[in-house]
């Protein structure tokens, strides 16, 4: 299978994780929500799939581009 | 002189054998031709699943409309001749629901669809009626490239290549819509670019060569999808409008789009049935907006609680996503949308946004299409990164565009717009009606940073809470409306029905529905 990153589409901070290991998304899920441009930016998971691990922690930084979560379909 | 009844009997009777034996021939050499690259290779393309070139055509055309341009057409090269039906590229018009079109469709099993002499002079001939006589050109495209031997050597090259000089010229007379239906290089990939529309198969590879020659250039293994997939198209180089899993979408796909589009650049779209049920999501309107001004949503919720029902038609879904582009219908009439997304960045405007954004405005000028902008952004991403990616030219080039476009510009702020990102969002007369709920905050730039650089104070700093209430109520939209640069405040329930009546207001009655087209020779990708 597959595993698939979710990336941060803007620098910031991560100011709260809405998902766990395991979990099962449909496409559009909020993964995590980011904290950027005082604005609350979601990570979402598009395509759909189980979340298998989180590469960040709440309160860490995080730069544009940087991948924050797996999923495989 | 009369002649007798036993001879004129005979010659009937050689009459009916000729026309027996013309029709025989007739026939045997349209059986050859129909038969492509053989069943076998039909057959394999069966079991992946994928339609081959004429069942293709067969599902883009109303029934029975299709009449082919080059049937008995086969390779020049007198060696190729009978492996050659159609010379791998099949061509011929045919109606879209009800109105004439005309395509091209490569037929992989015949010599990999490659480009050559004959089929040039088919695809020349194709364009040109399409442009003269005002029709949609389409394009099925899954090709290997210029045929091999036949371009190699100056007398190859000499001979096949550079004998139109207008080959790869657009000034969008008529829209192009093109699928990529499987490996694609060369033409068929070029086509792909300049179309208007642009759909692509998963699988299916655009690319300027093969990952075999890529891999022999750079001396190392070039993976295909990386190259030239759906993935790389949809999210990286914005080049597929859409993807779709199988053959038979993406032709429907290329149906759609054409219905909201004119036959040709001199006239207006066609004008649909309003579908029962539009415009009932709008007395819920207000909550598909949060409260917070933190909070972000996704606008596409209220791109389609506006519009007439299921009539929203994204374009470029997954490239540049705090911009959204798409084609709709309001109150029956073909509209482009212009939506700031804030779900992505909050809806800060990137490069890829407002290349995205200039390449749909393109379209609908070109094409008579009414714009509607839906406008909530806190302005353009600012930073090194934006910089090195071009960020000034990329937002003068959508700036120059808008200004540059013709037909009825409406522009709605449902929150933010600050800045530059004002006006290339259709602030300052650069719509032709600006509308502004009641929620629209308008200024040059965020209060928050705004007390920082007029007051120089921070939040926790005496005297912030105060600069900043100020700043808030001076962001107001009532200020904006009082000195009439924006020419009315519409509640966000009525947006549907003042969209609708100022489509009314500014219609093009001078021209019947057409503009000027002004970037007709636009760069047809970025």
């Amino acid at each position: 299978m597959s595993r698939q990153e979710l990336n941060s589409e803007v620098t910031g901070s991560v100011w709260q994780i809405t998902a766990q290991p395991g979990q099962r998304l449909v496409p559009g899920d909020t993964v995590m929500v980011l904290e950027s441009m005082k604005m609350e930016i979601p990570v979402l998971c598009e395509d759909g799939g189980t979340l298998v691990e989180l590469l960040v922690a709440e309160g860490e930084s995080v730069a544009e581009g940087q991948a924050v979560a797996v999923v495989v379909p | 002189m009369h002649e007798s009844p036993t001879t004129a009997r005979a010659a009937n009777g050689d009459a009916a054998a000729r026309a027996e034996a013309m029709r025989a021939e007739f026939e045997a050499r349209r059986q050859r031709a129909l038969a492509m690259g053989g069943p076998a290779k039909l057959a394999r393309r069966r079991e992946q699943g994928l339609l081959n070139a004429r069942e293709r055509i067969d599902r883009l055309f109303d029934p029975g409309t299709f009449i082919e341009s080059g049937l008995f057409a086969t390779s020049a090269a007198p060696e190729d001749r009978d492996r050659s039906p159609a010379d791998g590229k099949i061509a011929g018009f045919g109606k879209v629901e009800g109105r004439e079109a005309a395509v091209v469709a490569n037929d992989f099993t015949v010599m990999g669809a490659s480009s050559a002499t004959t089929n040039a002079r088919k695809m020349g001939h194709i364009k040109r009626v399409a442009t003269q006589r005002g029709m949609p050109l389409v394009f099925l495209g899954e090709s290997s490239g210029a045929r091999m031997p036949d371009h190699m050597g100056s007398r190859g090259m000499g001979l096949q290549l550079g004998n139109d000089g207008a080959q790869y010229q657009r000034l969008r007379e008529t829209p192009w819509a093109s699928a990529t239906l499987g490996l694609s290089y060369g033409s068929s990939s070029w086509y792909a670019v300049m179309s208007d529309f642009s759909v692509m198969r998963k699988g299916a590879v655009l690319a300027v060569s093969s990952a075999l020659l890529a891999s022999m250039a750079v001396g190392e293994e070039v993976d295909a999808q990386e190259l030239g997939g759906w993935k790389l198209h949809a999210e990286v180089t914005g080049f597929a409008d859409l993807v779709v899993d199988t053959d038979e979408e993406a032709v429907d796909a290329i149906r759609r789009f054409l219905a909201y589009l004119p036959s040709h650049r001199n006239e207006a779209p066609p004008v649909a049935a309003v579908p029962g049920g539009s415009g009932e999501a709008m007395r819920d309107i207000l909550g598909l907006l949060p409260s917070s001004r933190t909070q972000v949503y996704d606008v596409r919720k209220i791109v389609r609680a506006i519009v007439d029902r299921d009539s929203f038609f994204e374009l470029k879904a997954r490239f540049g996503k705090v911009a959204v582009t798409g084609l709709a219908r309001l109150g029956g009439r073909t509209v482009g949308i212009v939506a700031n997304n804030p779900l992505s960045k909050g809806g800060a405007l990137d490069t890829d946004a407002c290349e995205k954004i200039t390449s749909f405005l393109v379209l609908c000028d070109s094409f008579n299409i009414p714009l509607v902008m839906l406008v909530d952004t806190p302005g353009f991403v600012i930073g090194t990164e934006p910089e090195r990616k071009r960020a000034p030219g990329r937002i003068m080039n959508f700036m120059n565009a808008l200004s540059l476009v013709t037909v009825p510009k409406l522009s709605v702020v449902l929150r933010k717009s600050y800045g530059q990102a004002y006006l290339n969002m259709g602030g300052g007369r650069n719509s032709d009606e600006m509308a502004a709920w009641p929620t629209a905050e308008i200024s040059f730039m965020d209060p928050q940073f705004a007390v920082k650089v007029v007051h120089g104070l921070s939040p926790g700093d005496e005297g912030f809470d105060a600069a900043r209430a100020s700043m808030d109520r001076a962001s107001e939209v009532w200020d904006i409306a009082s000195v009439y640069a924006a020419q009315t405040v519409v509640l966000p329930e009525h947006t549907r029905d003042y969209l609708i009546r100022m489509l009314d207001v500014h219609e093009l009655r001078m021209t019947r529905g057409v503009g000027q087209h002004l970037m007709r020779a636009w760069p047809t990708s970025f």
